[in-house]
């Protein structure tokens, strides 16, 4: 067991280090001249040499490379070009704000897709199965930003609830730190609850017409017992899979909901950086997310070593 | 104890209802055991669901009753049939692989049936567990019961099985193929233990299987299952001396038996009826030899003699053998022996198979990070001689190695060491490229008929493109020669048009036949061809591969985990063990005189429909020999 | 024919045919500005009302139809024209060609598919091609996870080593007999890719990243309607309806096609 986590950890760090450089190959081809961008579009020539010599631009690509990532090693990250700020402190408030939504959205996503997946699962062919059925279908069909439209239609504009945009931090009172929460994270949730409760739903009548519950039928145990003892453990499997990878697409789902929200987190802090040009910014964001992603997969992999006995004990007895 | 009355169960697919079962009756007495028996789509298996109440939500029961001391568990709502599912009646599986919960102890799976059936508490319930397995004859039963399924071997898995069926005292035990998935030594065991506590706890039992070897064992009476129907019933030993529907007559000649040496066998043509519109006379009749006017008539069960049969014919038939049709060259082209040039000459033949690589391989010694790939030695210093028109029979367990020796003389698998000659020419150490007049000298016959054929292929093709991968012949020739080869497997020409979905197990065999002749090969690797096939089926494509031996002098590798298979048509056989051969030898002698304790164990396993009874102890004094 | 794939299928032929016919049968120039018409609701001229330049809705959406439909299609044939033979060799010659390909996949898809098609967007000035190779680009990793393991149980199978003891060429193996056995589970996957590159390249335009003004693509259209969102909800709905309306349609034919898929194929191919 205790290889398999240094193994997953090994290959965490393999996968940071290929996604950094993946990050800095791409955005080195970017065409826009960062001198440029900092002197100003009619900047003299002789000025932007001066300035590229000594941002180290005129380096090979290699040694730019080396010297970003050793600096974010030490915990450097470097300036954003437009706020003229260091990086860390702006990524760090705006990681915490990113994650606040996409972890609660997470958490509800869990508890109700799992739940609707097992529930439509054990009324398989029934009505209840197919109104699960038909909602999902609907669920995967529409798109995250048409979701945040219809949330702000519904919520803001006709039922006034809710305001339809902005971020107050805590220290604003809690209500009304809520109340800008809330839609952002309904419509998370929409987008992507329905990916969980489908593979929930197909892993779970799969494992309920395995040998192994039938036979568990066949020792006469109660119907809970089958299903709960014999049955969810083994589903569950498969959908804690599906769950990091849906992490994944949460963290690709602020890109789109903070920008309709005007939510001041890692998603539109991204998408403002690609649309100034601010390279460092950029570099940095999409690390992060990589990371958290590679984290969350990391987790689901523990979990799963922990529920599977094939991973916890490798060796055989006889 | 339990009666299946007048039963008729169907099954809804895509395609139409499905009659696996037409009014069929069943008695087990107290105290006694009932095989039902029967080839694939006989419908036995869902006499073991309908007995207790497990049928799939498709299955429909327009008639018949099952009665459990006298109370139809058809009838019981889903709370009096739990209640008595594993507490009065017990199930074993089939596949001991697949049954048991991979995320649950063993113990906690033997002994649930104890909590929830007896109100045991959880400590009480493990300790029976312990106890149980014990019984069961697992050698360290704390240490098993601590270990989930994927830790245990097959045969510990079908040990664990039996010992939870028993957990609750159930009065009836219905094993369904209870050994089919285990090597033969280990089926061997299984019977052992199933023998043991028939005479300990005085069980009753529902035996369902395929093998009238292993049923023999086991049960006192048999019901032979044909297509949906009991064709005949009655006392084991009677029916297997003296058969007399015609089906079991057939079933029991195809069976290879062990010391008849190079025979043909028997064989039944033909494959089962259309169960969605099974036929109203008797339904074997078209694969009858003795089938008459009178046999399109519905078929009634009725006494003959000591026991009931479904034939119209069956007083007459009652001495009558099944004919044996294709006895011809038995035997006759004894071989051209040549003892200077083998075919096949394999010398100091190792592979060794690494199980995890890359990360897989990683480990850690506290911190520290280490390669350790796992690795598996599949086949060791091996060496074998096949001549000219020879068949060398490779009998071996499941993981005995036998496969991979098959394809690593091939080069399909790249063997490690060793040198390989066939037809003269050195094989080993030649780059894939220079192997093509190899691969034109020596094919290939595989196991499995459903994966051996590319499904989107016709037979047309798939018996062509050697021919033409080779070019054997003008393109416009290749017709023909399809049309000859089919001739030669027995095949009708319209076959070439078929796609592999639309033949039979055993036609597609053929195709595989056809396929590895097409080349005109002098050698021919035949990789299980028949254990995926059933009992009157194997024995045609036996006398298939044995007649071509004869006619074409091709040389056979005959590979099977079946020694009484082999048996049948190896003139050598050499048996094989964790990748070594141990012993080999002419085919009578190997059979007459084994001397490996290796072979004794496996001779002595295999279960037999004639001779004296071969029981535990029986075996024991073999071998001691 | 099950009844979700009918369904399906008409639903997308449907849509298929409108947007190929857009030019004929829409009703008004799709991309006039005209003052006057500015935020009508819907009406007997304007069946889904006018957006803030005056267009008809219905119009631009029966033209921004084939903009989808093409970003989907065309995105999926270069996630397939890659894909496909990466997913072949690394499930055929397993061993380290396997290993460096699924980790470089691995590594793709550690960044969330949107944050990949951002970064390979923010290196050029957008349009809608680039939107349509960078989702492509984006969704090749999955693809050729598919034909891997599709191929890893082909591979398998006994008629392939009847192939290689006929010395066929890796070639042959790979198109002749491996390929027409994978291309059922695929055209099923690729269908389902549809609809994530309709998504997400959807997306990637309402972020401005994709399609610009005065396209009709739907993701532009909704990106541009949001802004008068309590005034004409039916600017964005409209063009957010098609859109799903499309996107169900893809995923009933492509589940309807899943059930139909040779039974033995797919508990073979289940299995890996």
């Amino acid at each position: 067991m205790a290889g398999y986590i240094l193994r997953r950890l090994a290959f965490v760090a393999l996968v940071l280090v290929a996604v950094s450089i993946l990050v800095f190959g791409i955005t080195s081809l970017l065409p826009a001249n960062v001198a440029y961008l900092i002197l100003g579009p009619f900047a003299p020539p002789e000025q932007v040499r001066a300035l590229e010599l000594k941002l180290g631009l005129t380096d090979p690509i290699w040694q730019q490379y080396w010297r970003w990532a050793s600096g974010i090693l030490r915990g450097d990250l470097g300036e954003s070009m437009l706020m003229n700020r260091p990086i860390a402190p702006l990524l760090w408030e705006a990681i915490v704000r990113s994650l606040t939504l996409t972890v609660t959205s997470f958490i509800l996503i869990g508890v109700i897709g799992v739940g609707l997946g097992v529930i439509a699962a054990l009324r398989h062919g029934r009505p209840l199965d197919h109104t699960v059925s038909v909602a999902t279908y609907l669920g995967i069909a529409v798109p995250e930003f048409f979701w945040a439209i219809v949330v702000i239609l519904v919520f803001a504009a006709w039922l006034g609830w809710l305001p339809s945009s902005g971020y107050e931090p805590l220290s604003a009172g809690y209500w009304i730190w809520l109340q800008h929460i809330i839609a952002p994270v309904m419509t998370l949730v929409f987008g992507h609850l329905a990916h969980v409760s489908r593979l929930t739903r197909s892993s779970m009548i799969e494992v309920m017409q395995s040998p192994y519950v039938t036979a568990a039928r066949a020792k006469g145990l109660p119907e809970r017992v089958v299903v709960i003892r014999h049955a969810l453990r083994n589903a569950l499997l498969p959908t804690i899979t599906v769950l990091a990878l849906d992490f994944g697409r949460l963290m690709g789902g602020i890109v789109v909901v903070e920008t309709v929200f005007a939510y001041p987190g890692l998603g539109r802090l991204l998408v403002f950086s690609i649309q100034n040009r601010d390279l460092p910014t950029l570099q940095a964001a999409i690390l992060v997310v990589a990371a958290i992603y590679a984290l969350a997969n990391f987790a689901a992999d523990l979990l799963y070593a922990w529920l599977n006995p094939k991973i916890r004990y490798g060796r055989s007895v006889a | 104890m339990l009666a299946i009355e007048d039963l008729t169960v169907r099954y809804r697919t895509p395609g139409g209802a499905v009659e696996a079962l037409s009014s069929v009756s069943l008695k087990v007495r107290t105290g006694s055991t009932l095989a039902v028996v029967g080839e694939s789509g006989s419908g036995k298996s869902t006499v073991a669901l309908a007995a207790m109440a497990l049928l799939p939500p498709e299955a429909q029961t327009p008639s018949g009753r099952v009665l459990f001391d006298g109370t139809d568990v058809l009838k019981l709502d889903a709370q009096r049939r739990r209640r008595l599912r594993g507490s009065r009646i017990a199930l074993v599986f089939q596949d001991p692989f697949s049954v048991l919960n991979p995320s649950l102890r063993i113990a906690e799976q033997v002994g649930e049936g104890l909590v929830y059936h007896r109100g045991f508490s959880d400590e009480r319930a493990l300790s029976r567990a312990i106890e149980l397995l014990d019984e069961v004859g697992i050698a360290n039963p704390r240490a098993v019961a601590r270990a989930y399924p994927h830790e245990l071997s097959g045969g510990m898995r079908q040990r664990a099985l039996i010992a939870g069926a028993l957990a609750a005292e159930p009065e009836l035990l219905i094993l369904d193929e209870p050994t089919t998935a285990l090597d033969v030594t280990i089926e061997a065991q299984i019977l052992d233990l199933l023998e043991d506590l028939q005479a300990r706890r005085g069980l009753t039992m529902l035996f369902i299987s395929h093998n009238l070897g292993v049923v023999r064992r086991i049960a006192d009476d048999i019901a032979v299952l044909y297509a949906g129907q009991v064709v005949e019933e009655g006392a084991t030993e009677r029916i297997l001396q003296a058969p007399v529907h015609p089906y079991t007559k057939g079933l029991l000649a195809a069976i290879p038996r062990l010391g008849r040496g190079r025979t043909r066998l028997a064989s039944i043509p033909g494959r089962l009826p259309d169960l969605r519109a099974p036929p109203a006379g008797c339904r074997f009749a078209p694969r009858c030899p003795f089938a008459v006017a009178a046999s399109a008539l519905p078929q009634e069960l009725r006494h003959v003699g000591d026991r009931n049969v479904r034939c119209c014919r069956a007083q007459e038939l009652v001495a009558t053998a099944w004919p044996v049709q294709d006895e011809a060259a038995s035997g006759t082209l004894r071989a051209v022996l040549s003892p200077s040039e083998p075919i096949l000459r394999v010398d100091g033949l190792s592979k060794t198979f690494t199980l995890t690589r890359g990360f897989g391989a990683l480990s850690f010694e506290g911190w520290r990070p280490v390669m350790r790939p796992v690795r598996v030695k599949a086949v060791d210093e091996v060496a074998i001689e096949i001549a000219p028109g020879e068949v060398l029979g490779l009998v071996g367990e499941s993981g005995s190695g036998k496969t991979t020796l098959g394809r690593a003389i091939l080069r399909l698998i790249e063997p490690d060491r060793g040198s390989i000659r066939i037809a003269g020419e050195a094989v080993s150490g030649k780059p894939q490229k220079a192997l093509v007049p190899m691969r034109r000298a020596a094919q290939i016959v595989f196991q499995n008929p459903d994966s051996s054929l590319n499904p989107r292929k016709t037979v047309r093709e798939l018996v062509g493109r050697p021919i033409e991968r080779f070019r054997l012949a003008p393109s416009g020739e290749v017709p023909g020669r399809v049309r000859a080869l089919l001739d030669l497997v027995r095949l009708p020409a319209h076959y070439a048009d078929r796609y592999p979905h639309q033949m039979s197990g055993g036609e597609k065999q053929r195709v595989g036949i056809a396929r590895a002749l097409a080349t005109e090969p002098r050698f021919i690797v035949c990789d299980e061809p028949v254990s995926a096939l059933d009992v009157s089926v194997q024995a045609a494509i036996v006398n298939l591969l044995a007649d071509l031996r004869d006619r074409l002098g091709v040389a056979y590798l005959f590979i099977s985990h079946d020694i009484s298979v082999v048996a049948h048509i190896a003139d050598r056989i050499a048996v094989m063990y964790r990748g070594r051969i141990v012993e080999t030898g002419p085919a009578e002698e190997v059979m007459r005189a084994p001397r490996d304790p290796y072979t004794i164990t496996l001779l002595s396993a295999v279960p037999t429909v004639d001779g004296p009874p071969l029981g535990k102890r029986a075996r024991d004094e073999i071998a001691q020999r | 024919m099950p009844l979700q794939l009918k369904a399906g299928l008409l639903i997308v032929g449907t849509i298929v045919l409108l947007g190929l016919l857009a030019p004929w049968i829409a009703p008004h120039p799709w991309d006039t500005i005209s003052m006057r018409t500015r935020f009508l609701p819907p009406s007997a001229t304007y069946w889904l009302g006018t957006d803030e330049y005056g267009r008809d809705v219905l119009s631009r959406l029966l033209m921004g139809t084939r903009l989808s439909l093409a970003m989907g299609v065309s995105a999926t044939l270069v996630s397939l024209a890659f894909g496909v033979p990466i997913g072949l060799a690394a499930g055929y010659f397993r061993g380290k060609t396997d290993e460096l390909l699924m980790r470089s996949a691995d590594v793709l898809m550690a960044v969330p598919p949107i944050m990949l098609g951002l970064l390979v967007l923010a290196v050029t000035p957008p349009s809608l091609w680039k939107t349509a190779v960078a989702v492509g680009f984006v969704y090749i990793p999955p693809i050729a996870r598919v034909t891997r393991s599709v191929t890893l149980a082909l591979a398998n199978e006994e008629f392939i080593q009847a192939a290689r003891a006929r010395a066929e060429s890796t070639s042959y193996i790979l198109f002749r007999e491996i390929l027409p056995n994978a291309w059922p589970p695929l055209i099923v996957e690729a269908s389902l890719r549809v609809t994530y590159a309709i998504l997400l390249g959807s997306a990637l335009s309402f972020l401005g990243l994709g399609a610009q003004p005065p396209s009709s693509d739907w993701g532009l259209m909704i990106s541009e309607a949001r802004s008068f969102i309590d005034r004409a909800p039916w600017i964005a709905l409209a063009p957010g309806f098609a859109m799903c309306l499309l996107v169900i349609g893809i995923n009933l034919v492509g589940d309807g096609a899943r059930e139909r898929l040779d039974p033995r194929l797919k508990a073979r191919v289940g299995k890996s």
